[in-house]
């Protein structure tokens, strides 16, 4: 019972044919996520709940009354989206023993629908970091290589989609923390539109950056995913109100006159790995044999997305971490002798470093006398990286790009150097500042390890970029690729 | 745009109510520095009557119905305190300097 | 309430006002906005700021903002912003404020003020800005209550929507000062916007205070003096305040910026914090919420259902009706008062009676019931009967004063009140005549006396005509008769 779990569409036959049960898939995955313990995926199962809610499933199949296409199958939340009754961490030592009155909208979305949570995924703490390293946790594992990261800092669910454990997960992505542990990995991942998939109880890290979105195997589970965690919620202010299209009938297999734009800026030698490039043309090639056009788009602004972007973050990181204060929830210090100092030693041990750097870094350009120079210089720019995209849109229907200049690197390879590892977001922090939604697909192997092609496009326009990462991975067997077995 | 000092660093630490070690603030000040130094990049670019991009979707803010729906139970909300009198939250005693 | 100016310095005040909106919930949650209650028994996942919480912004707020702006004849801007203002404070649960900063509600308004009963001097004082933010929770140090070292922290006030008020440094004295005050929160109340009850902490001020020598034009250093929560305490804070910086001034020393306490007790003003350990805010735009916008349409259709304000209706009281300043005040004290007034006066000729008759019967008998002016059962046009039937003979007016608190508990018709008490004017012609009569043949030294030029006899004999007739004769018609009958 310990075999990886299969993309859901194939389960979801095996449970119409009455071959499997939601009971046996979760007992499944449960028995694999023990066996898999070692990876560091999960910081916590649910697996009484999870069993109990896999029988109610089966009743309701046994009943025709299934509620959607997810009901019984068993999913992994990152855990910085709250679950009523369970505990979120966010991988932080300020949140020990905090449970939730309350259900974040995308976690009480998929229970709706049916869908089994079957634990939480380790991150980096509140979603700082691009390697899963940085968790009160300890760090998630590569299940392509141990030794290697699986990016971050949705680390969990990417590597537990990687690893069958499950067969979706959900992340959050702030500067490409879903696509770039999905590259690493070697699953799909999306970061929808910001706006598409409410915040509501996702635990902020950059309000105006997070977005909520899927993990799977193939482009077509992440359709299905996105189909129930899209929508309009009254909660969240900043929720797109459009509706939401069913993203799996736009997955034709077609991508004939598509116009598929390759920013210059995202192909030039310098900074990538050569054979991450060779992947990425080899695949562009692969889509203009199956009739898209392909041109050289400019964005030009694109050199100054990381510098803008560590800049607009850590300003709202800053204040949005002020609520962690030992007053209401989470971790206290003890033994304070007044206010001031409980507040200080409660923050000071409860933060990991690269959650103070952050911190440290937002307050100070938010302080007087810097907020002009950089906070509001930041903004401008992001508005011009926002026009970026409008121009290049223009000419072309979505834009392929590396997911990241590299594949998975090593363990503590960059843990001591802050400034490399913000870099290795390059390729992902355009979309989360101009809101844009992206999607990165297993697109081949350099060293031994899965490259990620990287689609982005309009605004509210997941239907083509699933369309075209469909069409991709029925002409090619990446996602078929499986990491090895652990001993 | 100017480099950052120790000092600096201890006043934004103080303003965010952390303590740092003096190796932390040692550190910190160095990491702090080179990302600033890296981040400075964006002032030779001309952003003059660029409007500033707080949000990335050009909405307008919604607005509820002035109807009030029950809160949490208390015993809910004051579930994870971590020191509670009654309903109340507790906390260490103020004193003068931490006035805000 | 004229003011004194001081001697030796100008005095500049600027006031900020924080009125709490009368919405049924809080700014930014759905919880209720209730005072009194246990802690933390209005309190979410928002206003508990719980991870993952997220704001949404109360529509009526922001029409009672814009309703507020337009009162104070501000411009209302088509877009705002809602900021963070960062500090950590027990009762501050998110760690920071949502306020508004740099693009507020409204800017640039104005306020009329009576510096005087009779309503003679007026004066416009200019308004900087409103904008909207939400109120903090409440700690209370005491530990009486605390029962240890520790404080206690309720929630149920976080959230709750307010306005700050931010007037122009334009103000001279303390006492100007008041009169800004209890006219802003006239106006408040006037136009629905607040409950503007101080007890309840739905009216707060804080105030600036600076000093410069006469004919000075640059504005001296100022202090700040918080959490002023009564009028007479607003007043007392600052003359000890003008006090404190004349005496300054006078040694030659410098005003040092800072923010000040008020001790009432010992009437004086010390130092709280100075401005070297001010608090960096660190305001940034809230990427909760993205900017309000609000259409000129919907702003010219606040300002068409705005009721005329109350300094329009006491002009237009003193010219239409003819009514005293003082009165025209009291009777636009509230809108419900106002509209009262007016509408009885509408259905009687005489105005004046009208204002007499609200002001002294309609108010005295609220008062000493303790009830307001919306609860009552008396109607203006019952009112404006009432005064009717007395124009007309049908019952004095002394027998009708004592209807009116019966009135106004139990409602009804005037006319039938007066005629289940038996109280009908009596002006049977013959009845009064041959009560005049009696009081002549039994009075005669009187009637020689008025015969001999003592005029006010006739009050007199008048006098015992209406004890003769227990009240209800209608006055008008005895004097006619008693004249008559005396010339004889």
């Amino acid at each position: 019972m310990t075999e990886p779990l299969s993309p859901i569409a194939t389960l979801r036959r095996e449970l119409d044919a009455g071959t499997t049960s939601s009971r046996k898939l979760v007992e499944g995955a449960l028995a694999r996520a023990g066996r898999l313990e070692s990876l560091g995926a999960f910081v916590g199962l649910r697996a009484e709940a999870a069993l109990a809610e896999a029988e109610q499933a089966d009743a309701r199949r046994g009943r025709g009354e299934l509620r959607s296409p997810l009901d019984g199958i068993p999913l992994a939340i990152k855990d910085n989206l709250v679950q009523a009754g369970e505990p979120t961490t966010c991988a932080s030592r300020i949140l020990a023993g905090f449970v939730s009155p309350y259900d974040a909208t995308a976690v009480a979305r998929l229970r709706e629908a049916g869908a089994v949570v079957l634990g939480r995924t380790n991150l980096d703490e509140f979603a700082m970091g691009s390697s899963t390293e940085n968790s009160a946790h300890g760090p998630t594992r590569n299940p392509w290589d141990a030794e290697r990261a699986p990016g971050g800092s949705s680390g969990g669910s990417a590597a537990a989609v990687a690893a069958g454990i499950v067969p979706a997960a959900v992340g959050s992505d702030t500067g490409g923390s879903i696509r770039q542990p999905a590259a690493f990995c070697g699953v799909v991942g999306m970061k929808p539109t910001y706006g598409r998939v409410s915040r509501y109880g996702l635990v902020a890290f950059a309000s105006s950056l997070d977005q909520v979105g899927p993990f799977a195997r193939t482009a077509e589970d992440c359709a299905l995913l996105l189909e129930t965690l899209a929508g309009h919620d009254p909660r969240d202010s900043t929720s797109l109100p459009e509706s939401v299209p069913r993203y799996r009938e736009a997955l034709t297999g077609d991508v004939s006159g598509l116009v598929i734009g390759l920013p210059r800026e995202y192909f030039v030698e310098e900074g990538v790995d050569p054979e991450v490039l060779a992947v990425v043309r080899q695949a562009v090639a692969e889509l203009e044999r199956a009739g898209a056009k392909t041109r050289e788009v400019s964005l030009p602004h694109t050199r100054h997305a990381i510098a803008t972007y560590y800049l607009i973050a850590p300003a709202e990181a800053s204040s949005n971490l002020a609520r962690y204060d030992g007053v209401r929830y989470g971790h206290r210090a003890s033994g304070a002798e007044s206010l001031g100092a409980m507040y200080r030693r409660t923050r000071s041990e409860g933060f990991g470093a690269e959650v103070k750097r952050r911190i440290l870094l937002g307050t100070y350009v938010l302080s007087a006398g810097y907020y002009e120079a950089y906070y509001r210089k930041a903004m401008q720019v992001r508005t011009l990286l926002r026009r970026d995209f409008e121009e290049a849109f223009r000419g072309c229907d979505v834009l392929l790009t590396p997911t990241a200049p590299e594949v998975a690197f090593r363990l503590g390879e960059k843990a001591a150097d802050p400034l490399r590892m913000y870099l290795s977001d390059v390729y992902t922090v355009s979309a989360n500042l101009a809101g844009v939604p992206g999607v990165s697909l297993p697109g081949g192997f350099a060293h031994g390890m899965p490259v990620g092609l990287q689609l982005l496009g309009r605004a509210l326009d997941e239907a083509t970029l699933l369309r075209v990462a469909d069409a991709y991975q029925r002409r090619t067997d990446w996602h078929e690729c499986r990491p090895p077995e652990p001993a | 745009m100017a480099r950052i000092t120790r000092e600096e660093v201890e006043r934004i630490a103080d303003l965010a109510r952390l303590t740092l070690t003096p190796d932390e603030a040692e550190r910190m000040t160095g990491e702090l520095e080179r990302i600033l130094e890296y981040v400075a990049s964006l002032e030779a670019l001309d952003t003059e009557g660029v409007e500033p991009t707080s949000h990335a979707s050009p909405m307008r803010t919604p607005l509820r119905e002035d109807r009030v729906e029950p809160g949490l139970d208390p015993d809910r909300a004051l579930a994870n305190a971590p020191e509670r009198d009654g309903h109340a939250f507790v906390v260490p005693k103020v004193i003068a300097e931490d006035e805000a | 309430m004229s003011s004194h100016p001081h001697p030796d310095y100008e005095v500049v005040i600027g006031l900020e006002v924080h009125v709490q909106l009368r919405t049924e919930s809080k700014l930014f949650c759905r919880c209720a906005v209730r005072y009194g209650d246990d802690p933390n028994h209005h309190a979410c996942p928002v206003c508990l700021a719980l991870p993952g919480a997220l704001p949404v912004l109360n529509g009526r707020a922001v029409e009672l903002g814009v309703r507020a702006a337009l009162a104070t004849h501000c411009s209302v801007h088509p877009r705002s912003v809602f900021a963070r203002k960062n500090y950590f404070y027990p009762d501050l649960p998110k760690g920071y404020q949502i306020s508004q900063f740099e693009e507020p509600l409204a800017t640039e308004g104005w306020l009329e003020l009576e510096l005087d009963e009779d309503g003679g001097t007026t004066k416009r004082v200019g308004l900087t800005r409103i904008h909207m933010e939400e109120d903090a929770g409440k700690s209370i140090h005491d530990t009486a209550i605390a029962g240890h070292e520790g404080s206690h922290v309720d929630l149920n006030r976080a959230g709750v929507p307010l306005l700050e008020i931010v007037s122009e440094p334009a103000l001279r004295s303390p006492e100007e000062a008041g009169a800004y005050l209890r006219s802003l929160r006239q106006l408040l109340r006037y136009v629905d916007v607040s409950d503007a009850d101080m007890e309840k902490g739905h009216f707060r001020c804080d105030a600036n205070l600076s000093l410069r020598p006469h004919g000075e034009t640059t504005l001296g250093t100022r202090t700040e003096l918080k959490n002023l929560n009564s009028f007479r305490f607003v007043e007392g804070a600052l003359h000890a305040e003008i006090v404190r910086q004349a005496a300054l001034l006078d040694a030659g020393e410098r005003i040092v910026q800072a923010t000040m306490l008020y001790d009432p007790a010992a009437n004086r003003t010390r130092v709280m914090r100075t401005k070297e350990n001010a608090d960096d805010y660190r305001y940034f735009p809230d990427p909760d919420l993205v900017p309000l916008q609000i259409e000129v349409e919907a702003v010219e259709g606040a300002r068409a259902q705005l009721p005329e304000l109350p300094e329009d209706r006491r002009r237009r009281f003193r010219e239409t009706y003819g009514l005293s300043a003082y009165d025209a005040r009291l009777l636009t004290e509230s809108r419900a008062l106002a509209d009262f007034f007016e509408t009885a006066a509408r259905e009687h000729a005489n105005p004046k009676t009208v204002a007499n008759w609200v002001l002294r019967d309609v108010l005295q008998a609220l008062k000493e019931r303790d009830a307001a002016l919306e609860g009552a059962r008396l109607s203006p046009e019952a009112l404006a009967a009432l005064l009717r039937l007395v124009d007309e003979g049908k019952v004095t007016a002394a027998n009708a004063r004592p209807l009116v608190p019966e009135l106004l508990e139990r409602g009804g018709d005037p006319l039938a009140l007066v005629r289940e008490r038996g109280l009908e004017a009596v002006s049977d012609t013959g009845l009064l005549e041959s009560a005049v009569d009696e009081i002549i043949a039994a009075n005669p030294e009187m009637v020689e006396r008025f015969k001999a030029g003592e005029e006010k006899i006739l009050n007199f004999l008048m006098g015992q005509v209406m004890k003769r007739t227990r009240g209800k004769a209608d006055p008008g018609a005895v004097r006619r008769i008693l004249a008559r009958r005396l010339e004889d």
